[in-house]
C-alpha cells in the first residue's frame, strides 16, 4: 500500500490537483493569443469557487451551481475586457484590482449572508459525483490513474484537446491568433478585434470560473477565504511554461499539479520539506523563460556571425549606386 | 494650449479624487445590504482609522505603523515605473527582504542600533538583488519582466514558507514561526499601544530620498528619460540598460527594507503568511499616488487608515464586515485605473460649457488656425 | 469615364495632437485610372486615404463611391464596396503563411473548421491570374520586403478589390523592386482596377500616373494631368513656392579631415546588413550630404556615426580619435551633434517640460550638475536663453514638450543641436525640400562661425 501512494495515487491526486490550474491557464492561453495579458485568472477562479458553492446552496443542485459560477465567470471575463478595451485601463493594474476586489468581495458577500466566519460550509452541498469511465477504468493500473473523477476533470483534459482544434483549426481560433499577432492586420481586413478579444476574455473566464468551482464543489464542498491560495497565479506560469499552447497548458499544468500532489504526499509521509518540490516548476519555468531567450539570442548571433562571414570572403554583392 | 497644460494639471488631482469618491458611493451600496446608515459608517471608519481620542489610544498611530510598508513597497513600485520597468515584484523582494530580517535579528550578536541598521542594509542589498535580477533579465535578453516577477514572486514566497517551516522555525508547536528577534535589532517605538516608530521615520525619509533621486539627481534623471522615451534618452546618449538595471536594483532594495522594518519595527517574528499581499497592494499606492512619492504617501495613509477602519470601526462596532476596507481599495484602484472615463468626462462637460457659452469648438478653432 | 471615387469637403480634426490633418479636402479618381496623390510627409495624404478605407472618422464631408453616397466606418465597409489598401507599413500577421495572411478574414472553411487545402488552392489561382505568382505555404517573417508587398495587393484582389489605394509603395523597396511593382501597377489599371497611387517621389509619378493631385498642409491644392505637367511644375505645387536650388553662400574653404568612416558595416534590427562597407571622410568646415532612397541604409549609418547601433565592421575616426566603441555620451562630450530622421519620436520626450529636454545631451557638463545632482536654476535659464536665441514663439521654460504643436517640435530638436558642436549628423530626404532649404540655411550660419567654437548659429 505504501508503495501505491507513491505511484498510481500519486499521479491521479496530481491530475485532481491540476485540473483547475489547467483549466486557468488554458483561459490564460486564449487571451494571450488574443494579444492580452490576463493576470486576473486568480480573482476569476476565486469568484468561480464562490459563486459555485452559494449558488448551490440556494438551488439545491450541484450541476447547477457551477452552471451559475460559469455563467457569472464570463460575465467577470466580460467587465475585464470591457475595462479594458472601452476605457484603456492598464492590463496588470486592472487585473490586480480585480484580484483584489474579489478576494476581499467574497468574504465580504459571505460574511454578510453566513455570518462572522473564515470558511463556510452547509451539510446540504453535495460534492460533484465522481464516476468511472466504463471501458478505461477496467485496465489495470491506466485505468486507475485517469479513471473516477468528476466531470470537470474530464472536461479540463477535453477542453485543452478542444482548445487546441478551435486555435489551430478553426476560423474563429486563426482570428485570435491574428488579432493577437498583428491587431491591426486583422483590423485592416474588417474583422472585429474588439469582439475576438471580448470572446477571448469571456472564455477565460468561464474556464477560471470552472476551475473555482472544481475548489469549493468538485474537489471539497466548503469554501474557505482566498480559498484559490495562489493557484491563479500558478497558472499564469503555466501558461507562460506551456507556450500559450493547449496542449502544452495540459502537460505544464498537470506537472505543477503534480508537485502540488507530491507536496502534499511528502508532508503526510515523511518529515522532508514539501515547498521545495513545490518550487521545481516554478524554477524549471524560469528556466525555459531564459532558454528560450538564449535561443533567440543565439539564432540572431548566427545570422550575425554568417553575415560576418561572408563580409571576411568578401562574398556580399554591394548594389552599385545608382542602378 | 496653455488651456490644456492647465487641463493636465487639474486632472491631475481631479481624477484621483474622483476615483475614491466612485469607490465610497460603491461601498455605500455594499453597506446598505447590511442593514446599516452609510453615513455612519463612514463616520465610524473615519473615527477608527484616522481619529485620535487621546494621545495613547490613537488610531492614527496605528494607521501610521501600517502605511509604513506601504509607503516602501509604492516607492518601490514608483521607482520601476519611471525607469520604464513594469515590476510588480515587491511582493518576493517584500518576502525575501522580511526573511533576512527575521534570521539577521537573531543570529547576529550587535549593539542596539548598529543591529537593527545592519539587519535593514542586509535586506535592501538582498530585496535589491532579487530586483536586479529580471531587471538584468529583461535587458540583456529581453525577457518580459512582468512575467519574471511574477515567477519570481512564486519562487520567494514558498522559499519563505520552506524557511519558516524548516530551518527558522522555533519549536514544533502548531504553527510554524520564525524564533523572536533579539532586543537589539528592534526598532524604536514612539506611543506604547501602536507600533508606530521609526519604521515610519525611515519610510517618510525615503519619500523625500526617492523624490530627490528622481527629480534633483542625474542618475534619476537618466531614469525618468530612459522610461518615458528610450529612444530619446539614447540619442541624448543616456544609457538605457544601466538605468534600468539600477531602477530594478533601487526597487528591489526599498521592498526588502519595507519588508524587514515589518520585521524588526512590528512583528518580531515571522510566519508563513508574512508576504499577504503587501507588494501588490503597493503597486496600487503607486498607481492611486500617480506614481509619484508624495502620491505613495498620501495613499499609503489613505489605505492603511481605511483597512483600520473597516476593522475597528465597522467590524468591532457595526459588525460590518472588515472586508469591506480591501473591497473599498480595490475599487478605488480600478476606478483611478479608468482614469479615461473620468478625462473623457470631464473634457465633455467642458466642451458643453463652452458650447453652452457660445464658444467655439475645438474643429473650427484649429480650421480658423490654419486660416 | 465616370468617377470612381468622390471625397467631397472632408475634414478630419486630431484634439490629442492638436493637428487639423484634412481641412475641406475634395478629390475625385476617375474609374480605371491611375491617379498619384502626392504631397510632403504630413500633408495629409495618408489620413485622407484611411478615411476612405474606413479606419478614420470624418469630422465632416462626404464619400461617393461609383456616384453613390456612402458611409464607411469600418475597413469591413470599404471592403465591401470594392475598396483595397495596401499600407505603407504592411499589415501581415509574421508567423502566419502567405495563405493565411491573405485568406484572413474570408477562410473557406465548413462548420467554422478551416480547409486549408482549398485555401492555398485559391490563393495559388489567384497569384497566377494576377500573375504575381507567390508560394502559398511561405511564412511572411521569412519573406523579403517586396514579397510581402505582394502578398498585400493579393490580399486586395482576393477581395475583388476595384479600387486599390496604395500608400507610398515604393518607400521601402530596391531599384528592380520599384521596376517590377510599377508594371504590375500598369498592368492592374488596363485590367480596369482604379489604383490611388500615394508617393512624394514625382519621378515615378510621371512614369505610372494618368492625373495626380497635391495635398499641402491639409488641404488639397489641385488636380493636374500628369502629361501636361512637369517635374518643376509638381514640385512648385508640393512646396507652394519655387525650391530654391541654389543658396547664396560663400564658397567653403573645408580645412583638414575631423571625421572619416574607414569601411563601415552595420546590421539592422534583425541583423540583416544595412550598410556595406562605407567610406568617407569629412573635412572641417565642409558640409557632407548622403543621399538615397529611405530605407536603404542611411538612418542605420547614422545611428552608427552617433553611437546609437553597433558596427560589425570597419572604424570611425573623429579629431584623430577612434570613436568606433564609444558610448554615445562620449561622442557627444568629443563635439559630435545628431539630428535624428524622427525629430519627435527620438529627439525629444513629450512627456516632460522643455527643460529637462534642453539638457539631454549637456546633463553631464558641470554647469548643469553639481555632484551628481541636477541645478535646476541653471537649466531654467538655458531654457530661457534657447528660447530667446531661436525666438521659439509659444515657448517657454518649463512649458511641457506636448503642449507644443509638431512643427515647433521639430524646430527645436534641431535649433537646439546646432547650439551643440563641431560635427552634425542630419537628416535629409528628398520628400522634405522645402525642409532642406530651411536646414541649409541654418548649416550654412553653423558653416560660418566655424568649428572651433562650442557654441555658434
Amino acid at each position: 500500500m505504501e508503495g501505491d501512494l507513491f505511484t498510481v495515487a500519486l499521479l491521479s491526486s496530481g491530475l485532481r490537483l491540476a485540473t483547475p490550474i489547467i483549466l486557468a491557464a488554458l483561459g490564460g492561453a486564449f487571451c494571450a493569443r488574443a494579444g492580452v495579458l490576463n493576470l486576473a485568472l486568480e480573482g476569476k477562479m476565486l469568484l468561480g469557487a464562490f459563486v459555485a458553492i452559494v449558488a448551490t446552496f440556494y438551488l439545491g443542485n450541484t450541476l447547477a451551481g457551477i452552471f451559475v459560477a460559469v455563467l457569472l465567470g464570463g460575465l467577470l471575463g466580460y467587465m475585464f475586457a470591457f475595462f479594458y478595451l472601452k476605457y484603456e485601463v492598464n492590463l496588470i493594474i486592472l487585473a490586480l484590482a480585480i484580484n483584489l476586489l474579489i478576494g476581499e468581495l467574497t468574504v465580504y458577500v459571505m460574511r454578510v449572508l453566513f455570518g462572522n466566519v473564515g470558511s463556510w460550509s452547509d451539510p446540504s452541498i453535495q460534492r460533484l459525483p465522481d464516476f468511472e469511465i466504463p471501458l478505461l477504468s477496467s485496465i489495470p493500473i491506466v485505468g486507475d490513474i485517469l479513471s473516477g473523477y468528476n466531470f470537470i476533470v474530464y472536461f479540463s483534459w477535453l477542453a485543452c484537446i478542444v482548445g487546441y482544434i478551435v486555435l489551430f483549426h478553426s476560423k474563429f481560433g486563426r482570428h485570435i491568433r491574428a488579432v493577437g499577432e498583428n491587431k491591426q492586420a486583422a483590423e485592416t481586413l474588417g474583422i472585429n478585434v474588439r469582439r475576438v478579444q471580448v470572446s477571448a476574455m469571456v472564455i477565460a473566464g468561464m474556464l477560471c470560473a470552472l476551475g473555482g468551482a472544481f475548489l469549493s464543489v468538485g474537489h471539497l464542498s466548503l469554501f474557505t477565504r482566498n480559498m484559490s491560495n495562489g493557484l491563479g497565479w500558478v497558472a499564469v506560469t503555466a501558461n507562460i511554461f506551456g507556450f500559450q499552447h493547449p496542449l502544452g497548458v495540459l502537460l505544464t499544468g498537470y506537472f505543477f499539479g503534480l508537485a502540488e500532489a507530491f507536496a502534499v504526499r511528502i508532508q503526510n509521509v515523511t518529515d522532508l520539506p514539501p515547498n521545495l518540490i513545490q518550487l521545481l516548476p516554478q524554477f524549471a519555468t524560469l528556466a525555459a523563460l531564459i532558454l528560450v531567450a538564449l535561443r533567440e539570442k543565439a539564432n540572431l548571433a548566427l545570422i550575425r556571425r554568417r553575415f560576418r562571414r561572408q563580409l571576411a570572403r568578401g562574398e556580399m554583392q554591394t548594389p552599385v549606386a545608382g542602378d | 494650449m496653455d488651456n490644456y497644460h492647465r487641463q493636465q494639471r487639474v486632472n491631475t488631482f481631479l481624477v484621483p479624487l474622483l476615483a475614491v469618491i466612485s469607490g465610497l458611493v460603491v461601498a455605500a451600496v455594499l453597506i446598505i445590504f447590511t442593514d446599516n446608515s452609510p453615513f455612519a459608517a463612514f463616520e465610524e471608519l473615519f473615527k477608527a482609522g484616522f481619529g485620535c481620542s487621546s494621545l495613547n489610544r490613537c488610531a492614527f498611530f496605528t494607521t501610521l505603523e501600517r502605511a509604513t510598508p506601504l509607503m516602501l513597497t509604492g516607492l518601490s513600485a514608483v521607482v520601476a515605473f519611471r525607469s520604464g520597468m513594469f515590476s510588480i515584484g515587491q511582493e518576493g523582494q517584500f518576502a525575501l527582504g522580511a526573511l533576512t530580517a527575521a534570521w539577521l535579528g537573531f543570529a547576529l550578536d550587535l549593539p542596539p542600533v548598529v543591529h537593527a541598521i545592519v539587519i535593514m542594509l542586509a535586506a535592501m542589498v538582498i530585496g535589491g538583488i532579487y530586483g536586479w535580477i529580471p531587471g538584468v533579465l529583461k535587458v540583456k535578453l529581453n525577457i518580459n519582466e512582468v512575467i519574471t516577477t511574477i515567477v519570481m514572486n512564486e519562487i520567494a514566497v514558498l522559499f519563505l514558507v520552506y524557511m519558516v517551516n524548516f530551518p527558522l522555525r522555533a519549536d514544533r508547536g502548531t504553527t510554524a514561526y520564525s524564533p523572536v528577534i533579539d532586543e537589539t535589532a528592534k526598532l524604536m517605538i514612539f506611543m506604547p499601544g501602536s507600533k508606530w516608530g521609526m519604521g515610519f521615520v525611515i519610510a517618510v525619509a525615503a519619500v523625500l530620498a526617492v523624490y530627490f533621486y528622481l527629480w534633483r539627481s542625474a542618475p534619476g534623471y537618466e531614469q525618468r528619460m530612459a522610461g518615458q522615451s528610450s529612444l530619446f534618452a539614447l540619442f541624448g546618449g543616456i544609457r538605457n540598460d544601466r538605468a534600468a538595471i539600477r531602477g530594478m536594483f533601487i526597487s528591489g532594495a526599498l521592498a526588502g527594507l519595507a519588508g524587514a522594518i515589518e520585521v524588526i519595527g512590528v512583528h518580531y517574528r515571522i510566519n508563513q503568511d508574512f508576504a499577504p499581499g503587501l507588494g501588490f497592494t503597493g503597486l496600487s499606492v503607486a498607481i492611486l499616488g500617480q506614481v509619484h512619492p508624495f502620491g505613495v504617501f498620501l495613499v499609503a495613509i489613505l489605505f492603511a487608515g481605511v483597512g483600520l477602519g473597516a476593522q475597528l470601526g465597522l467590524q468591532i462596532n457595526l459588525g460590518i464586515p472588515r472586508e469591506l476596507g480591501g473591497t473599498v481599495i480595490a475599487l478605488m484602484i480600478l476606478f483611478v485605473a479608468a482614469e479615461k472615463f473620468y478625462t473623457d468626462g470631464i473634457s465633455g462637460l467642458r466642451e458643453r460649457w463652452a458650447h453652452f457659452r457660445g464658444q467655439k469648438t475645438a474643429v473650427e478653432l484649429a480650421m480658423e488656425e490654419k486660416k | 469615364m465616370a468617377n470612381a471615387v468622390e471625397l467631397r469637403n472632408i475634414t478630419k480634426y486630431f484634439p490629442s495632437s492638436n493637428v487639423l490633418a484634412n481641412n475641406d479636402v475634395t478629390l475625385s479618381i476617375a474609374e480605371g485610372e491611375v491617379h498619384a496623390l502626392v504631397g510632403e510627409n504630413g500633408a495629409g495624404k495618408t489620413t485622407l486615404m484611411n478615411i476612405f478605407y474606413g479606419l478614420h472618422q470624418p469630422d465632416s464631408g462626404e464619400i461617393l463611391v461609383n456616384g453613390q453616397p456612402v458611409e464607411i466606418h469600418h475597413p469591413d465597409d470599404a471592403i465591401k464596396l470594392g475598396i483595397g489598401m495596401v499600407h505603407q507599413h504592411f499589415k501581415l500577421v509574421p508567423s502566419f503563411t502567405i495563405a493565411e495572411n491573405i485568406m484572413l478574414g474570408i477562410e473557406p472553411n465548413q462548420y467554422g473548421m478551416l480547409k486549408k487545402k482549398e485555401e492555398a488552392e485559391l490563393v495559388r489561382q489567384l497569384a497566377n491570374d494576377f500573375g504575381l505568382p507567390v508560394d502559398p505555404y511561405a511564412r511572411i517573417r521569412d519573406l523579403p520586403v517586396g514579397m510581402q508587398q505582394r502578398v498585400e495587393i493579393l490580399k486586395a484582389l482576393q477581395r475583388e478589390a476595384k479600387i486599390l489605394i496604395l500608400d507610398e509603395p515604393t518607400a521601402v523597396l530596391t531599384p528592380q523592386e520599384v521596376k517590377e511593382l510599377l508594371a504590375v501597377v500598369r498592368n492592374l489599371a488596363q485590367r480596369g482596377r482604379t489604383i490611388i497611387f500615394i508617393t512624394h517621389k514625382l519621378v515615378e509619378v510621371k512614369d505610372v500616373a494618368d492625373r495626380l493631385s497635391v495635398m499641402r498642409g491639409g488641404k488639397m491644392i489641385g488636380t493636374r494631368s500628369v502629361a501636361e505637367t512637369s517635374i518643376p511644375d509638381m514640385a512648385r505645387m508640393m512646396v507652394g513656392r519655387s525650391v530654391l536650388l541654389e543658396l547664396d553662400k560663400k564658397p567653403a574653404t573645408p580645412g583638414q579631415v575631423v571625421f572619416k568612416a574607414d569601411n563601415i558595416t552595420v546590421t539592422d534590427a534583425s541583423g540583416l546588413p544595412a550598410v556595406r562597407h562605407i567610406s568617407f571622410s569629412v573635412r572641417e568646415g565642409e558640409i557632407l550630404g548622403i543621399a538615397g532612397v529611405s530605407g536603404n541604409g542611411q538612418t542605420e549609418l547614422v545611428e552608427a556615426i552617433s553611437g546609437m547601433r553597433p558596427v560589425e565592421g570597419g572604424t570611425f575616426t573623429f579629431v584623430d580619435k577612434d570613436i568606433t566603441r564609444r558610448s554615445v555620451g562620449e561622442r557627444r562630450k568629443q563635439g559630435m551633434a545628431h539630428i535624428p530622421e524622427d525629430r519627435i519620436k527620438i529627439g525629444l520626450n513629450l512627456e516632460t517640460n522643455l527643460d529637462e529636454n534642453l539638457v539631454v545631451n549637456r546633463y553631464k557638463l558641470p554647469e548643469f550638475n553639481r555632484l551628481g545632482f541636477m541645478i535646476l536654476s541653471a537649466m531654467k535659464r538655458f531654457a530661457s536663453f534657447a528660447v530667446k536665441q531661436f525666438s521659439i514663439a509659444a515657448a517657454q521654460p518649463g512649458e511641457m514638450i506636448a503642449t507644443l504643436s509638431g512643427g515647433t517640435c521639430r524646430r527645436w530638436c534641431w535649433r537646439v543641436s546646432c547650439l551643440a558642436s563641431r560635427s552634425l549628423s542630419l537628416p535629409t530626404s528628398q520628400r522634405a525640400v522645402w525642409m532642406w532649404a530651411a536646414l541649409s540655411l541654418c548649416i550654412g550660419r553653423w558653416w560660418m562661425c566655424g568649428t572651433g567654437r562650442r557654441r555658434c548659429c
